[in-house]
This record gives C-alpha cells, structure tokens and sequence, in this order.
C-alpha cells in the first residue's frame, strides 16, 4: 500500500501544475462562454421593453411598415402627449403612488412593532398567533374576493382610499421578517436599556428600530413593489374613474374597446418609469426582495 | 426575567420557598399573596405591552385576512349576490360546480398553465444564477437585466405581450418572418395558454435567478475544491453537489412559484380576456367573473375560491413541514 502512495506522492506536483495550465485555459474559455450565455438571456429578456418603447415613438400609420422600423427617426412624441393630457393617466399615477406609499409607511411601524412582539416579549397566545400568520401567509387576495369586499362593503370603505390601504395591511409577511431581523440583532444595547429601566416601547423606537434600518428599507421595497403592481383588489373595490389605480386605468384602457398601441405602448413604458427609477436607486434592496422568502422559516 | 418571576409565584411546594431563600435572599420577606399579586401585576402589565405591540397588525390581520378566510367557507354555502341578498343553501353550490363547463375549464386550464410555465422558470433560473454566480465581470448589470422584467405589473406586461404577438407587425411574427418561418396565430386557442406560460417565464425567471445566485455563492467554496481536486467535473460536481445542497431552496421555489403560479388572473385578462373561447381563462379569471355576474353567482365564486383556497393551504403546510425538518436537522 505504501508503494502506490510514494508513487503517486512523486507525480503530484508535475500533475498540478499541468492541471492548473489546463484549468487556466479552461477558466477564461468558461468565462467567455458565460458571457455569451448571458449576453444572450439579456438580450432576450430585454427585447420586449425595446419593442415597446420603440412602438411607443411610432405614430400608428408607421407601425405597419414593412421592413419593420427599427428606431423611429425622427420620433413620434403624439403618443406621450396624448396619453398625459387627453387620459387619466396622471391621475391613475398620483393614485398609485399616494397609495403605495401609504401602505408602505404604515406597515413599516405595523410590522416591525409586531415583530418585535413576536421576537422579544412573551405573552400569552404567541403561537397561536404565530401559527395563524404564518398558516395565512400564502393566502392571496384574490382567492379572498367574495368575503373581502362584503366586509369592506360593511365598512363603508369600497371605492375610498381606505380600501385601498386597510386591506394590505393584513399581510403578515413583513411581521415575520422584521421578527427574523430583529432576532439578529445584537443584545447588548437592548439589555443595557432594559437594565436602565427604559420600557418597551422606548427600547423598541430609540435601539431597535435605528438598528432594523437596513432592513426596513428591504421590507419597504417588499410592500411598495407589491403595491404598485397590485390590481386585482383595486379592480374589484373600486368603481368611479377617480379611484383608479395605475394598473386598473391601464387595463381599462384595453378594455375600453378599439384598439390604440401608440397610446398603449405609451402607457406601458409611462408605468415603469416610476419603478425603474426605484430600482436605480435601491438595486441592493430590489435585489434582496428575491430572498425576502428565503429569510423567513 | 420574566419566566423567573413566574416561577417564583408558584411556590407549589414547601421546597419551593426553600430554593428562593437560597436563590433570592432578599425575596424571603415577602408572603405567598404579596408574591403572587406581584407576579400579577407584572404579568398583566407584559401581556398588554405585548399586545400593544402586536395589536394594530394584528387587527388588520383579523379583519383582511381571518374573517375574509373563513367568509370564503360561509359564502361558498349562498346562493345569490353580494348586494341583492343571498340565501343559505348548504352544499349545493358544490354539486352544480363541476356541472360549469368554464369552472372545469379554468381549473384544467390553471393546472396546465402551472406545469407549462414553473418548471421552465425554475429551471431557466437555476442555470442562468449558476452561469452569473461563476462570471467574474459584469455581474451587476446581467443581473440588473435579468431582473427587470420582474419589475412590470401583469396589467403591463400582458399590454406589452399583446403588442409582441400581434399578427400583422408584433415582434414574434417579425423575428419569424426574418427567420423565413410562416407568421403564427399567438393568440390561437391551441397557442394562447403557452403563450401566457412564456409572459409568465420572461417575467418571474429574474426573480427566481436572483433567489438562486444568492444561494449558489453561498454553498462552502471548499467543497468544490475538494471535489475538483478529485477529479470531479463540472456536471458531476452540479449532479452532485450543487443540487443536493440546493435542495431545499429548490423545494422551497417550487412550492411558492405553484402558489403563485394558481393565481394567475391579470395576464390572461388583458391578453385574451380568457379566450379565445375559454382557453385561457383561470380560476381567479372565473371568481371574478362569477362574483360580478348579473346572474348572482356569488355562491359559485365562493365555491371554486375555496377549493383554491384548500389547494393553496396544503401546499403551505408542506412549505412549513420542509422548513421545520431543515430547521431540526
């Protein structure tokens, strides 16, 4: 046994460093054919928003040519200004935006409190409590759409910006991932303070939350990306033209009849204007939104 | 601090007062009724600040989501709608569902769209996140553009994708025609649910893909080393190692992408408006319909809710089964 052993002792240099001029020339081959791999995917991925923004320059006589148009020179601006001056679009935005951003502020104090709660303090009823929200936590508005409106209908809040706002607030997924940061964070602080008398709440808002800001932001990605995005219980709890949310005034565009790209393609790119910006701005957290499922267990 | 006191108030027996005496000199003085008073007050005073800080999501909670949950079980037993009134009529909505051709329908179709558009998503995601995790430049924009279609609302996506598949000038048919294909019907009845799998992928693949880049450069680099230097190859170190210790994070996908994938209502709605005929009409698609009926179907929309409702509980039972067994190991 020692025999093969000495043997194949003396052959390991001369093996490695063959195998590492090999795994030299094997590693740049893979790194360019990666990124041919993911030039491609980009590409493909990303056809469909040059399409349409392309479409949206076109007036609609042009759209038909053949050869197809690739960039529309000079550009066609009549889509945009039709769409910002002659639809509810601006206003469909201003309602998007007012009501995700509600949203958003209010379950950052909702969730992180809860979550606090369920992190730090005993009471009775926490599993219960814990159980029911995570037993619900996958259970989708739509799915909900019957018994939803009948209690906002006994509310009085359908077709109000209350109904809007109230009923996402009972998602429970933010609670579980502020409970989950606020479980990582460090105790010393938070003992100090207990020791020195500060109560609950004091300890909550002057050491926890300053802590839980990198994770606020995530939950506040979470819930506004969630939102903005949101139409199925818009459609349905909201009736007169005012109320309408970007999604809802968008869709109701198509279903309007007759059919309009220029002021379609318009409308598609004018959506995502807002949350592209967000996402320059916050790739990190954007990015992190991915994994919000994965932290929580 | 808080268990202590409670165990404290609960001098069952008269070695209990012994421990305390040795434990908590100072506490001696004090007799069982001013121990337990105490032991009160404070646990009172604990309970309220708990719910102070639990309560208004809780509400919330209660309010939007237990009531409307439990409302699903109680609204599939009426008949009727929601303004005019309904009346109690048992089980019945349960007989005459699977009579609705278009309840059969949007279940079937639901089902198929789920089979046609996860395993492509997942799987596409799986390898694109492998291939980002190994590149070493130009990481963050790929993943800027992998992502950004995550990043259109349905309502917007399907906009564009009627745009894509139009017939006379949409891209697809473009792409065909400089190919030298035949232009196609995208929106046929036998194409117009692959079709809605498609949007589904080019919109959730980013997202997947970013949920497995973060997994894949976590694994131990070590591993791999050790594998590599065993002469493992790139496949069977995938076959192997990458995909045992994904495993669960690939459970974990594949459930959450089916609930997600059981609600699919906006694309279909704007693209074809669930046809043609009712090739692409989902089960929400049909709720929707049921629930804004002038007929009053209320009962029915209820019904198909529920079983949704049903469909999408086990399979969260089964999440949290996973995660508690990965959790125990």
């Amino acid at each position: 046994m020692s025999a093969p052993t000495a043997a194949r002792r003396r052959d390991i240099p001369q093996a490695v460093a063959s195998r590492r001029r090999r795994g030299e020339l094997n590693a740049r081959l893979e790194q360019v054919f990666g990124h041919l791999i993911l030039i491609l995917v980009a590409i493909t991925l990303s056809a469909p928003f040059f399409y349409v923004i392309t479409t949206s320059l076109k007036d609609s006589g042009s759209l038909f040519h053949y050869p197809p148009q690739w960039l529309p020179i000079p550009p066609y601006l009549g889509n945009y200004q039709k769409l910002i001056f002659d639809s509810g679009f601006p206003r469909w935005m201003a309602n998007t935006l007012f009501v995700a951003s509600a949203v958003t502020t209010l379950k950052i104090f909702l969730d992180s409190m809860a979550g606090y709660a369920l992190a730090k303090l005993e009471f009775r009823g926490k599993r219960v409590v814990f159980g029911l929200m995570l037993g619900l936590l996958m259970v989708p508005i739509g799915v909900l759409l019957v018994p939803l409106w009948s209690v906002a209908r006994q509310l009085g809040i359908l077709d109000t910006y209350w109904g809007l706002i109230l009923p996402p607030l009972a998602n429970p997924l933010g609670v579980f991932l502020m409970r989950q940061f606020i479980l990582g964070l460090p105790k010393d602080l938070e003992n100090a303070a207990r020791l020195d008398g500060v109560s609950e709440f004091g300890i909550y808002w002057r050491i926890i939350l300053p802590l839980l800001k990198p994770g606020l932001v995530v939950l506040a990605v979470v819930i506004f990306t969630d939102q903005y995005m949101s139409f199925i219980w818009p459609l349905v709890s909201t009736t007169s033209n005012d109320m309408q949310v970007l999604t809802v005034g968008v869709a109701s565009l198509r279903a309007k009849g007759g059919v309009d790209f220029g002021l379609w393609s318009a409308a598609a790119v004018m959506s995502m204007v807002p949350i592209a910006i967000f996402f320059f701005a916050l790739q990190r957290q954007f990015l992190a939104r991915s994994l919000a499922g994965a932290l929580k267990q | 601090m808080g268990s202590k006191v409670a165990t404290a108030s609960n001098p069952s027996a008269s070695l209990g007062s012994e421990t305390i005496v040795s434990a908590r000199p100072r506490r001696v003085a004090l007799s069982k009724e001013e121990h337990r008073r105490l032991a009160h007050g404070r646990n009172a005073r604990r309970e309220l600040t708990a719910w102070g800080f639990l309560g208004p999501m809780f509400l919330f909670f209660c309010v939007f989501l237990v009531i409307p949950t439990v409302g699903v079980v109680w609204w599939s037993m009426q008949s009727g709608g929601m303004v005019t009134g309904s009346t109690f009529v048992g089980l019945n909505n349960f007989i005459t569902l699977p009579d609705e051709v278009t309840a059969g329908a949007a279940i079937a179709n639901t089902l198929t769209f789920a089979l046609m558009s996860i395993p492509p998503a997942l799987i596409l995601a799986l390898l694109i996140a492998m291939v980002l995790a190994r590149v070493k430049h130009g990481g963050a924009v790929y993943r800027f553009l992998v992502y950004l279609p995550v990043l259109v609302p349905g309502v917007v996506a399907a906009l564009i994708w009627i745009f894509l598949t139009n017939i006379d000038f949409g891209l697809f048919n473009t792409v065909l025609q400089v190919v030298g294909l035949p232009h196609q019907v995208w929106l046929s009845v036998g194409n117009a649910l692959p079709v809605l799998a498609a949007l589904d992928v080019w919109r959730n693949v980013g997202y997947w893909t970013i949920f497995f880049y973060a997994a894949v450069i976590g694994l131990p680099e070590e591993l791999f080393q050790a594998a590599a230097l065993d002469g493992a190859n790139a496949l069977r170190r995938f076959r192997h190692l990458t995909l045992p210790l994904l495993r669960p994070m690939i459970m974990f996908a594949i459930i959450i992408a089916t609930i997600w994938g059981l609600q699919i209502f906006d694309t279909p709605l704007i693209l074809t408006d669930g046809g043609p005929g009712t090739a692409t009409t989902t089960v929400i698609l049909q709720v929707w319909r049921y629930a804004l009926s002038a007929s009053g179907q209320v009962g029915l929309a209820a019904a198909i809710s529920l079983a949704l409702l049903v469909a999408i509980l086990a399979l969260t039972a089964v999440q949290l089964r996973l995660l508690r067994g990965r959790g125990g190991t």
